[in-house]
């Protein structure tokens, strides 16, 4: 018999309690400078979830690296629990079920990772096996799916459990430079998870089976998206080139034709497209390449407005956007799609 | 592809797709579909011509198909109008000849085109909404090409206009009773044909009037930067460059 698939059983997220608006975090932290109050109201973002700090004495975000580490830690375990509850519950499974899980972050170094961390305290059985996927960006969702799906392959009938913990306002510097503002204005905290397995008994449920992935990297701008230690700060600092959008989006077709010549598909056959909420400038760029529609990113878009860039787990917020909407069928194709440093496009088909 | 409604026919420079019935019907929504799969993945034409036959472009709806005693569907609308975009945004220069009747339907597929060249006998009218229902998409597209006030004249009288008038207000844009030296001068004007350069340009202007002007700059940024990506586009650079 034909091996059965992988496919994404269920989906979950979190994000934290406090949502701010632009104004709110220009308001908090006194941000006088005009060019930069632009640069928050001109972003087409409406709200993020966000741990931020009280103001200090001087009005500014005050945090010590060490204490954005701990931030990271503790955001992970309170919003990255809920989201793998939310993943699991409704199929009446339990973190003891899990046969492998895999865990993905950029926005704070830990040894040991996030899975042996969830391990410890949440209840994940000790042979369970693990993956840490640490420090490849926004793209890094389908880097870790890609692996993900061929373990779930290799291994029928077991269940892995992939969780994006990204809590970004554990990774921030605060000036007056414009790219400053750029990052500070884009970021939200947020978490996903996604559960995977190929079992022939799955066949029944309205979840896409995942066919296979393309990848594609620019090397030449491999500096456009980075982190870089500032000695000023005492911190991390996020680089973000003003021409990736451009750079992503003129690109874009490639790992897309890829993906779908080889089951001779067109872009006029996908039904769902899952892309990364990059920013608008990525998202117009992508629009215009691949040819898709204001309507074929409407998820991407809302994502972008009412939770900013997400980092590694965007797509699967948008994914879940998705099947609440409730007009998926069956037979339908979808491709996801996410941008980060590299710089790096990668894509992947579904079909449910 | 097995084609009962057109005849499609494609030489170096051209496509031509004939419409070979005076009514539009599903056949015809899957034929022209059909035609357009085509013209995207393998046609490699520049232009695509849409014409009638028989002395008339396309009246539109036939009735008579319907059955009255079935409960009406609206997916069947859904799918036309699914057709009207793949044709509107098609990679290509599309051109139509308009002879005769161009009414309901045939109105709609006329305003998809790039372009409309019109015998001087045309009759062009949008009835729908006498007859009491509604000129699909047409409703939007129209009053992008010739304003509101007019828009409503047009499909709220069902009033029809002769090729004079639809000239006047833009709807046409060239009329001729000699065809051939008609399109081959329009075929001569739109080359040579850049289909990405075609394709952005046109879906910018199919979005000026909806769009806000701070969307539109992105949405520009986007496409010229895709325009100028281009192989294309750097090879006629390096022709200008002084040697």
């Amino acid at each position: 018999m034909y091996p059965a698939r992988p496919r994404i059983l269920s989906v979950g997220t979190a994000v934290p309690p406090n949502k701010y608006t632009q104004q709110d975090v220009i308001s908090r932290y006194r941000v006088q400078n005009p060019t930069i109050q632009n640069i928050f109201k001109a972003s087409h973002i409406k709200t993020r979830h966000l741990y931020l700090p009280p103001a200090d004495p001087n009005g500014i975000p005050n945090e010590s690296q060490s204490e954005l580490l701990k931030k990271h830690r503790k955001g992970a375990m309170d919003i990255g629990f809920q989201a793998i509850e939310a993943c699991l519950k409704p199929l009446g499974l339990r973190p003891r079920d899990i046969d492998m899980l895999c865990c993905i972050s950029s926005t704070g170094f830990m040894l040991p990772g996030l899975t042996a961390m969830f391990i410890k305290h949440f209840g994940f059985r000790t042979d369970c096996h693990r993956m840490d996927l640490v420090g490849m960006g926004c793209n890094a969702g389908l880097n870790g799916l890609n692996p993900a799906s061929s373990w779930a392959q290799a291994n029928p009938s077991k269940l892995c459990l992939m969780v994006c913990c990204e809590i970004n306002s554990a990774l921030y510097v605060f000036d007056e430079k414009i790219g400053t503002g750029v990052v500070n204005s884009l970021f939200g905290d947020g978490c996903a998870a996604v559960l995977l397995r190929a079992d022939a008994k799955d066949q029944k449920r309205l979840a896409p089976e995942i066919i296979h992935f393309s990848s594609h990297i620019i090397p030449d701008t491999w500096r456009a998206m980075s982190y870089h230690w500032k000695d000023e700060h005492n911190k991390f600092s996020f680089y973000l080139d003003r021409d990736v959008p451009y750079v992503l989006g003129s690109h874009a077709d490639k790992p897309i034709k890829k993906l779908l010549d080889s089951l001779d598909l067109k872009v006029r056959d996908i039904s769902h497209w899952i892309v990364h909420s990059g920013g608008k400038k990525v998202i117009d760029a992508i629009k215009y390449t691949v040819g898709l529609t204001a309507h074929d990113m409407r998820h991407t878009i809302a994502i972008l407005q009412n939770y900013g860039n997400l980092g590694s787990g965007s797509f699967l917020f948008s994914y879940q956007r998705l099947l609440k909407e409730g007009l998926v069928h069956r037979g339908d194709y979808g491709v996801m799609m996410t941008m980060g440093p590299g710089s790096t496009i990668e894509t992947a088909l579904l079909r449910w | 592809m097995n084609l009962t409604t057109i005849d499609y026919q494609i030489d170096e420079n051209c496509a031509t797709v004939t419409l070979l019935q005076p009514y539009s019907n599903m056949q015809m929504v899957r034929d022209l579909t059909s035609v357009c799969n085509h013209l995207e993945d393998e046609c490699a034409a520049p232009i695509v011509v849409i014409r009638g036959s028989n002395g008339h472009f396309c009246r539109g709806i036939n009735f008579a198909e319907f059955n009255p005693d079935a409960p009406m569907d609206i997916h069947g609308f859904n799918k036309w109008e699914k057709m009207c975009v793949r044709i509107e945004r098609l990679p290509k220069i599309t051109i139509s000849i308009l002879e005769g009747d161009v009414i309901g339907g045939g109105f709609q597929l006329a305003l998809l085109t790039d372009f409309r060249i019109a015998t001087s006998d045309i009759k062009m009218q949008l009835p729908e909404v006498k007859i009491g229902f509604l000129p699909g998409m047409g409703v939007f597209r129209l009053a992008k090409y010739i304003g509101l006030g007019h828009a409503k004249r047009l499909i709220l009288q069902s009033k029809s206009i002769d090729a004079e008038e639809a000239l006047q207000l833009g709807l046409v844009d060239l009329i001729s009773d000699d065809l051939n030296n008609a399109l081959g001068a329009t075929l001569a004007r739109f080359s040579p044909v850049n289909p990405t350069a075609v394709q952005l340009a046109r879906r910018l202007l199919n979005e000026s009037f909806h769009d806000s002007f701070e969307d539109a700059l992105g949405h520009f940024l986007a496409a010229q930067h895709r325009a100028i990506s281009q192989t294309s586009f750097l090879k006629t650079i390096k022709k200008e460059q002084p040697s």
